[in-house]
């Protein structure tokens, strides 16, 4: 069984971090800013990449027991990416593989550059091919290569400790749109408001909603209802915008709720219209304003205000 | 019924700020852990299970990092269990943790609750990177603003709960926000940012984490017969219900009526402002602790405004609410939940230091979430039968 | 049976689609009425519910807030959120019932990996300094072990094909999988590398989908349930993350869960283990102690239908399914979490003696 397509919607998540790196991740990328790799002393063992702690008890580990090793290593084990994505270093194909590096007891992942599958074999040696341009990040070593010499060795060494790591992760995403969802955004085209009234407890839900909670029954076309484009607001909140990326409001702004005439429907946070936000009161007559496809907000109708204490509490 | 005794004998928490950029991720997790450790007298090694709650991975951008965390926490070759509950997960983390010794599933167990902000831009993740966002602070606006019209308390009472928390906050030397001169007028002359709710009556955005060590029967007596006081669980509740419905009142859900009947009744607690000592709540923006008082039962409706207007919920008062400075001076979100309970715990054990009451042996500890929805609890107490039953 | 005795009494397992144009909740609200009604009950008779799932699959913070609106939240429930897969979600409500004070719970686990890249979501659960950032996802590290595997000669490409194959046929019968029939294993083996050594058959397909599991306490289960599938064990155990620091060849944390959930005491008919790549099967047969006679993935396994955060739920449900249907007494459930293996929960699940 098929439920009826309604399309999809494009949407990605892009956000931008910035990752503290403390003192062990830090030194090891520090030292890679300056084409040095380091590991760390656990008991008899090295480990490369080097943590804080022992992974196999928690232990803390002596933060000052770095040790260079490799620069050149060993493939443990690898793997061929025919296709880069996005996130991969190299924008050709190459190995990803599992690098014991010369006096390590573990093995760094990394990309091998090896130019074609038929290059790769458990077992082979490989050294880092270094960038030019480098901030003390994993991608500092653009790739391992196969043989023993590492390669774009130079001078350059960082001034300052390498203490934090950007990371943007992008991911794109394909959403379906839900059935009802897509019936709304039709309704809202034609400036048509709907609800989808609960035929088990008669309450009245906004045009997109899919269940009913309170009954747990499924919201369908049979249930939608045609409102009308008036009601009252029954509360409210002034916003200062803070900024952030993405943020396009300067100046404060209301967000009310407003109870839907002929119906128990409250809709949330709305913005208004012709209404100074200290003007913005409990009981306020509003009409609905049509924007492109969409609620631009809603707007007083002049009539008198509605003079009802419980009409604050109706949030929902 | 396998339901046995549980207790908790270790408590941990870092030192939270806006930026902990000392640490890293697992540094951050672990300093609370090991301060954990430490108030047990344990090693890792004694730890049987880990039990792990953040708020979203959105966040930080790290995807179900109780993977990458299992290591750092000591849990190789151990249970590692994620709990996401938006933000009453710490809460419901520690919570968990409880019913695995409580059930007999382990002896020992390390609860970790942690929230690194200033990896990401929770505002940006909350609007879903659009603009105008509400932010937590616009989204519950509305319903303080319904608080203050159905009880008719005076406009001050948000920015008192605001004033002493940030005081409670100077005795804590773990609190974010250290407001040394902190008074209402400063409260009141702050910008109202989502009006009714001013900035100063805002909790901050903060890296930090927060550990518990929950043990048995056998392990609480063994602690308290070394000196080291435990504080014993009497109940833990948790409730959920659906963000909106027409005619849903947000104000006093009926989750939280339900969630903290429940937990009274677990506890033998008929009269909740008689019975326990002191509460830590999660109090968000200064009107969540009236509103809290009401809807958990400790005030009657419509007066729990004067709990706070008479000076009860101060540290020095009759039912002190929010002694560590609550999440209105500290808010690593996905933490908050756990610290809650955690200073709860400090409480009945004597370990809080200043801000400690004097005798406290029942404590409640509270953390909400979403649109006011999720609730968890616990009451703990300085002995298993602090009420002769 | 003992009074803490706890049973399998429902269950539901949805379609299984490579896009599915209805959302979570959809999925979910149909799973928990299809897993309530074939346990004889309703939702008001469920005292806990515990949902898996993940916002990055869902592509979106909070996800499963919303989704309390079709498992049913009214009046307030216990309720509570893991993001992992349903089958720890399973986990939670069994060692919530322990307790003793209610008796029926429910669990689900749902996603819908349709919705974007794996290769561009996975990384984002690896180490955020030493992994994530290379981009480095599941389905490499699985061929990083599959590698070590063939290295080490504990299987060879036509074995893993072998095992892609015998999932396939066997699923023709399964109405959940998604990709199923026979297909030849010479012709297979001439097709390119995906990532090698996985080729395309090695690899499961992307699936949305959801998996609903009601459990009772003994007293309840006997009461409503004429043939309750009783939960003999249930375990996980996790290990350190970054998979070059482990040995890859072997899974200790399944047979921490394994013994723990008493795998040992008798032995097993069969088993469903989360194998998403066909080589993890060899390493699951062996660290769950199971002989090349006892059948493994009968219904397809991962390898037919694989909707993340509900495949391991699945495992559990089909487990149920056939020790119900009488393809054996005892059967043991396996879930896994995280890069190689990294995290393993099992399950011993029983019907009553016959
Ligand atoms: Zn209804």
């Amino acid at each position: 069984m098929t439920a009826p397509s309604a399309g999809t919607v494009e949407m990605t998540i892009r956000f931008p971090y910035k990752r503290s790196l403390g003192p062990v991740i830090g030194a090891f990328m520090t030292g890679l800013a300056g084409q040095q790799i380091l590991g760390i002393r656990n008991g008899s063992e090295v480990m490369c990449p080097p943590l804080e702690w022992d992974p196999k008890t928690g232990k803390e580990l002596d933060h000052g027991a770095l040790v260079e090793v490799g620069p050149a290593g060993t493939v443990v084990s690898w793997t061929w990416v025919p296709k880069p994505s996005a996130q991969h270093p190299l924008d050709k194909p190459f190995a990803l593989a599992l690098i014991r590096l010369d006096g390590a007891d573990t093995a760094l992942t990394h990309a091998v550059d090896a130019g074609s599958i038929d290059a790769m074999s458990t077992g082979m040696r490989v050294a880092p091919r270094w960038k030019a341009e480098r901030q003390g990040h994993i991608t500092d070593i653009e790739a391992f290569v196969p043989g023993e010499d590492p390669q774009g060795l130079d001078d350059s060494r960082p001034e300052e400790p390498v203490t934090m790591m950007p990371y943007n992760a992008e991911i794109p995403y394909t959403l379906p749109i839900a059935v009802n969802t897509a019936r709304n955004a039709v309704a809202l085209k034609e400036k048509r408001l709907i609800g989808l009234r609960c035929p088990v407890c008669s309450r009245t839900y906004a045009g997109e909603r899919g269940f009913c909670p309170i009954d747990t029954t499924a919201l369908t076309a049979e249930h939608e209802v045609q409102l009308p484009q008036t009601g009252t607001l029954t509360n409210y909140t002034i916003i200062t915008p803070v900024q952030y990326p993405g943020q396009t409001e300067t100046e404060p702004f209301a967000r009310c709720m407003i109870l839907v005439d002929d119906s128990d429907l409250v809709i949330g946070y709305q913005p208004v219209i012709d209404l100074p936000v200290e003007q913005v009161r409990v009981g306020v007559r509003v009409k609905l304003v049509w924007g492109d496809g969409d609620i631009e907000g809603w707007q007083p109708t002049g009539e008198p205000d509605v003079d009802d204490p419980d009409l604050v509490n109706r949030i929902y | 019924m396998s339901h046995q005794p549980c207790a908790v004998v270790g408590v941990g928490q870092t030192h939270h700020k806006t930026r902990r950029w000392d640490v890293s991720l697992g540094g951050l997790v672990r300093e609370a852990a090991t301060r954990a450790l430490e108030d047990a007298q344990m090693d890792w090694s004694d730890i049987d299970a880990v039990v792990l709650g953040k708020a979203p991975d959105l966040f930080e951008g790290v995807m179900k990092p109780e993977l990458y965390l299992t290591d750092a926490l000591g849990a190789h070759g151990k249970p590692m269990f994620r709990v996401h509950t938006a933000g009453s997960v710490g809460a419901t983390t520690g919570i968990v943790a409880a019913h695995h010794v409580e059930t007999g599933r382990h002896k020992r167990v390390l609860a970790v609750a942690y929230q690194k902000q200033s990896e990401g831009n929770a505002q940006f993740a909350l609007g879903s990177g659009r603009g105008g966002s509400l932010g937590a602070g616009g989204a519950f606006a509305p319903y303080m603003r319904s608080y203050i019209a159905r009880s008719g308390s005076p406009l001050d009472i948000g920015p008192m709960v605001a004033v002493k928390d940030r005081l409670n906050a100077l005795k804590n030397p773990y609190a974010h926000l250290k407001l040394t001169d902190i008074s209402l007028e400063k409260v009141k002359e702050s910008p109202m940012m989502w009006e009714p709710v001013r900035y100063l009556e805002s909790c901050p955005s903060s890296d930090g984490a927060c550990a518990v060590v929950l043990t048995d029967e056998e392990g609480g007596k063994a602690a308290a017969a070394a000196g080291r006081a435990p504080a014993w669980i009497l109940g833990t509740a948790v409730r959920s219900e659906p963000s909106t419905f027409p005619g849903r009142d947000p104000v006093t859900p009926q989750g939280a009526f339900d969630c903290a009947d429940d937990l009274y009744r677990q506890a033998g607690i008929t009269n909740p402002r008689e019975q326990l000592d002191c509460a830590e709540l999660y109090v968000p923006f200064s009107w969540y602790e009236p509103m809290w008082l009401e809807a958990h039962r400790i005030a009657e409706k419509g007066r729990g405004w004067k709990m706070v207007e008479s000076g009860e919920t101060a540290l020095d008062g009759d039912f002190p609410v929010n002694m560590s400075g609550g999440v209105l001076s500290s808010n690593p979100i996905g933490a908050s939940g756990l610290l809650r309970l955690a200073e709860a715990a400090l409480q009945v054990r004597g370990m809080a230091g200043e801000h400690q009451v004097d005798g406290a042996k029942v404590a409640l500890g509270q953390a909400y979430g979403a649109a006011a929805q999720y609730f968890s609890m616990w009451v703990v107490a300085s002995s298993l039968d602090p009420f002769g039953r | 049976m003992a009074s803490d005795d706890i049973a399998i009494i429902g269950w539901a397992v949805s379609p299984m689609e490579r896009r599915t144009a209805k959302s979570e909740q959809q999925m979910l609200f149909e799973v928990v009425t299809d897993a309530v009604d074939h346990a004889g009950i309703t939702r008001a008779d469920v005292d806990f519910t515990v949902a898996g799932s993940c916002d990055y699959v869902a592509g979106q913070a909070f996800s499963f807030v919303q989704n309390i609106d079709a498992v049913g939240a009214w009046p307030p429930k216990r309720d509570s959120h893991v993001e992992m897969d349903g089958a720890w979600a399973l986990y939670e409500t069994w060692v919530r019932l322990l307790s003793g004070d209610i008796d029926i719970a429910l669990a689900t686990g749902s996603g819908r990996s349709s919705t974007a890249d794996p290769a561009l979501i996975y990384p984002m659960e690896m180490d955020p300094f030493y992994l994530a950032p290379l981009g480095a996802d599941a389905m490499s590290f699985s061929a990083l072990q599959a590698r070590a595997l063939l290295d080490a000669g504990k299987v060879t490409e036509r074995q893993m094909a072998e095992i892609a194959l015998r999932s396939r046929a066997s699923a023709t019968s399964n109405p959940h999988a998604q990709v199923s029939g026979a297909f030849d294993v010479d012709a297979a083996l001439q097709t390119d590398y995906v990532r090698a050594p996985l080729r395309k058959h090695d690899l499961p397909p992307i699936t949305d989908g959801a998996a609903c599991v009601v459990i009772a306490r003994a007293d309840k289960a006997r009461e409503i349930c004429e043939n309750p599938v009783w939960i003999k064990g249930f375990a996980h155990y996790s290990e350190l993350h970054n998979p070059g620091m482990r040995d890859l060849l072997t899974s200790p944390s399944t047979t921490l869960a394994a013994k723990a959930a008493g795998i040992e005491e008798a032995p097993v008919d069969f088993a469903e283990v989360q194998a998403a790549f066909s080589h993890e099967e060899v390493i699951l047969r062996e660290a769950l102690g199971l002989g090349q006679d006892t059948p493994v993935n009968r219904s397809g396994g991962p390898l037919a239908a694989n909707p993340v955060m509900a495949t391991g739920l699945v495992r559990i449900a089909e487990t149920a399914r056939q020790i119900r249907e009488g393809q054996g007494r005892r059967g043991v459930a396996h879930s896994t979490s995280g890069p190689c293996l990294q995290q393993n929960l099992v399950c011993v699940l029983e019907g009553d003696a016959r």
